[in-house]
């Protein structure tokens, strides 16, 4: 069965205080996704 | 003295370009040759097809950027590649005609003797009978001026909504092996949000058609990923999307042919149907560009260059689903043949998918194609410039740089609504980008802790702070090169 997004979750998707926290905290994790780096695989 | 020539003037031969300029001392060449005269952000073209941005906010021109800079550009198209020279040039060269100006269908022989061919692909409308960009009320947003030709039709039928007219708005996938899903994805969300915006929500049906067997594919086999506390499918998160926004979807379905208002697919299960539309946005098949290859002596050697895309350091055997492995995917980019030809971003010829191929009964492939987005560009440019440096100070050294899909982490920051109080993106990380089956065998082959969704408010100022920054490096303002790829 679908999963619905509750009126809840909707209030913290758009509360733009919490998605302040969100979009710092997002950044980051990002940033060390792609800092995180990248190479080969052949040799791993 | 070396020259370096840079075929594309995108994400990818724009990076490389701007690394190989700031890394290498003057007395070096850089050279792009591009027919395009302005660069573009790509990723900000959904904004444009819904009028909350003009082309003028994502693009600029590549001529004085390239002047101040010391890099030369010529505004040509590549049309044939010499990678030993002919009888009369001793050099490689790529055989390139200006596109503009006075000589404009003049041809030039580009010598170089470092090539980076990130021509990217080529949007291959034919490849759907009747799909054109503008024609049968159907369009793209694959560049800013199909984008902003996209917004014009859309406007007119917001017009007819709000005069009370019921309409059919279609969104997806234009082919049966089309990829990037997720620029559908965003403008269908989008389009979605702007109607809301207008007033207008009630008098549209909006449908996602796609050749993906799930939602959620996005070219990439779907995800499994982390969703707050929770674990979920890419599959289950795009359908609570969708459910939530009212969207409905067809999927598995390989649109062969686009009549005036009328999208014809033929599905997975072999049957053959229409979708009515009086707005549709389908993404085509990105193809090659077709290039020839010729030897010292004019004979053809395309196919030591060319499979479609760029012939690179992957391994293009055949083999069955099952069988295919992170090994596969190239680590460096370099052509097998011509040690000192690369393709970074879209150019090259991915070894096989990444989803699971998939037939009709009929026979028709319906999968998508491997999607290679912005970021994956950018950081294989940019280790293929970073080789090509340590190639000119040591020939014969080895290439350590090095950067597989299979070893690769991806951000993908979808819009899902423009606005600074009323936006929304859908962000979603992976790590790897094909998955490792054998490193995470649990967890659909890519690590959970860095693949990850979230939907907020948070996720389109995210976009929209992108769109900013790279739009800054791109122009190699003060400190350009600290912002990542």
């Amino acid at each position: 069965m679908t999963r619905r997004i509750s009126k809840y979750k909707r209030f913290m998707m758009m509360n733009p205080i919490v998605q302040f926290f969100k979009f710092i905290f997002l950044s980051l994790k990002v940033l060390v996704i792609v800092a995180g780096g990248h190479g080969g695989t052949r040799k791993a | 003295m070396a020259k370096i020539v840079v075929l594309g003037a995108g994400i990818a031969g724009h990076v490389a370009a701007s690394h190989l300029r700031r890394k290498l001392p003057k007395e070096h060449e850089v050279v792009v040759v591009s027919p395009n005269s302005n660069y573009q952000w790509i990723p900000s073209n959904i904004w444009v097809g819904i009028g909350r941005m003009k082309p003028r906010d994502l693009i600029f021109p590549l001529a004085p950027l390239y002047a101040k800079k010391h890099i030369d550009y010529k505004q040509a198209k590549a049309i044939s590649f010499y990678p030993e020279g002919d009888n009369d040039e001793q050099k490689p060269y790529v055989l390139a005609e200006y596109v503009t100006g006075d000589e404009k269908g003049k041809q030039e022989k580009v010598t170089y003797d470092y090539l980076i061919n990130a021509t990217g692909p080529k949007l291959n409308f034919e490849g759907t009978e009747g799909l054109s960009p503008g024609k049968n009320k159907a369009h793209s947003v694959c560049t800013y001026t199909h984008a902003q030709e996209a917004w014009v039709a859309l406007e007119e039928v917001i017009k007819q909504m709000k005069q009370g007219k019921k309409v059919k708005i279609l969104i997806g996938t234009g082919h049966a092996k089309a990829t990037c899903q997720g620029a559908a994805f965003e403008y269908i969300l989008n389009v979605e949000q702007e109607l809301r915006r207008h007033k207008v929500r009630d008098m549209a049906e909006i449908t996602w058609i796609s050749n993906e067997y799930q939602l959620g594919d996005f070219g990439m086999d779907g995800m499994l990923l982390s969703y707050g506390s929770n674990i979920m499918k890419s599959n289950e998160m795009v359908e609570m999307v969708f459910e939530d926004r009212g969207i409905h979807w067809i999927l598995g379905a390989g649109v062969n042919k686009v009549e005036d208002g009328l999208a014809h697919y033929e599905t997975l299960d072999g049957e053959y149907k229409q979708e009515s539309y009086d707005f549709a946005m389908l993404i085509p098949s990105f193809s090659g560009h077709g290039f020839k290859a010729y030897d010292k002596n004019g004979g053809d050697i395309t196919e030591k260059l060319f499979k479609g895309f760029m012939i690179v350091d992957a391994d293009y055997t055949p083999k069955p689903y099952e069988e295919w492995t992170v090994q596969d995917w190239p680590e460096t980019y370099q052509n097998p043949s011509y040690a000192n030809i690369f393709a970074p971003g879209i150019a090259f010829a991915p070894p096989h998918g990444i989803s699971k191929p998939r037939k009709s009964k009929n026979g028709t492939d319906i999968t998508p194609a491997p999607p290679r987005t912005g970021m994956p560009s950018g950081i294989t440019a940019k280790l293929v410039a970073d080789n090509i440096i340590e190639m000119i100070k040591n020939p014969n050294h080895e290439l350590h740089h090095k950067g597989s899909m299979g070893n690769m982490g991806a951000a993908c920051i979808a819009s899902a609504g423009f606005g600074m109080t009323k936006g929304s993106g859908i962000s979603i990380t992976t790590y790897p980008i094909v998955p490792d089956f054998k490193k995470y065998p649990d967890t659909h082959g890519r690590k959970l802790g860095k693949t990850f969704g979230s939907i907020g408010l948070a996720g389109h100022w995210l976009k929209l702070a992108l769109h900013y920054a790279f739009i800054y490096k791109a122009k190699m303002k003060p400190f350009w090169w600290l912002i990542p790829e």
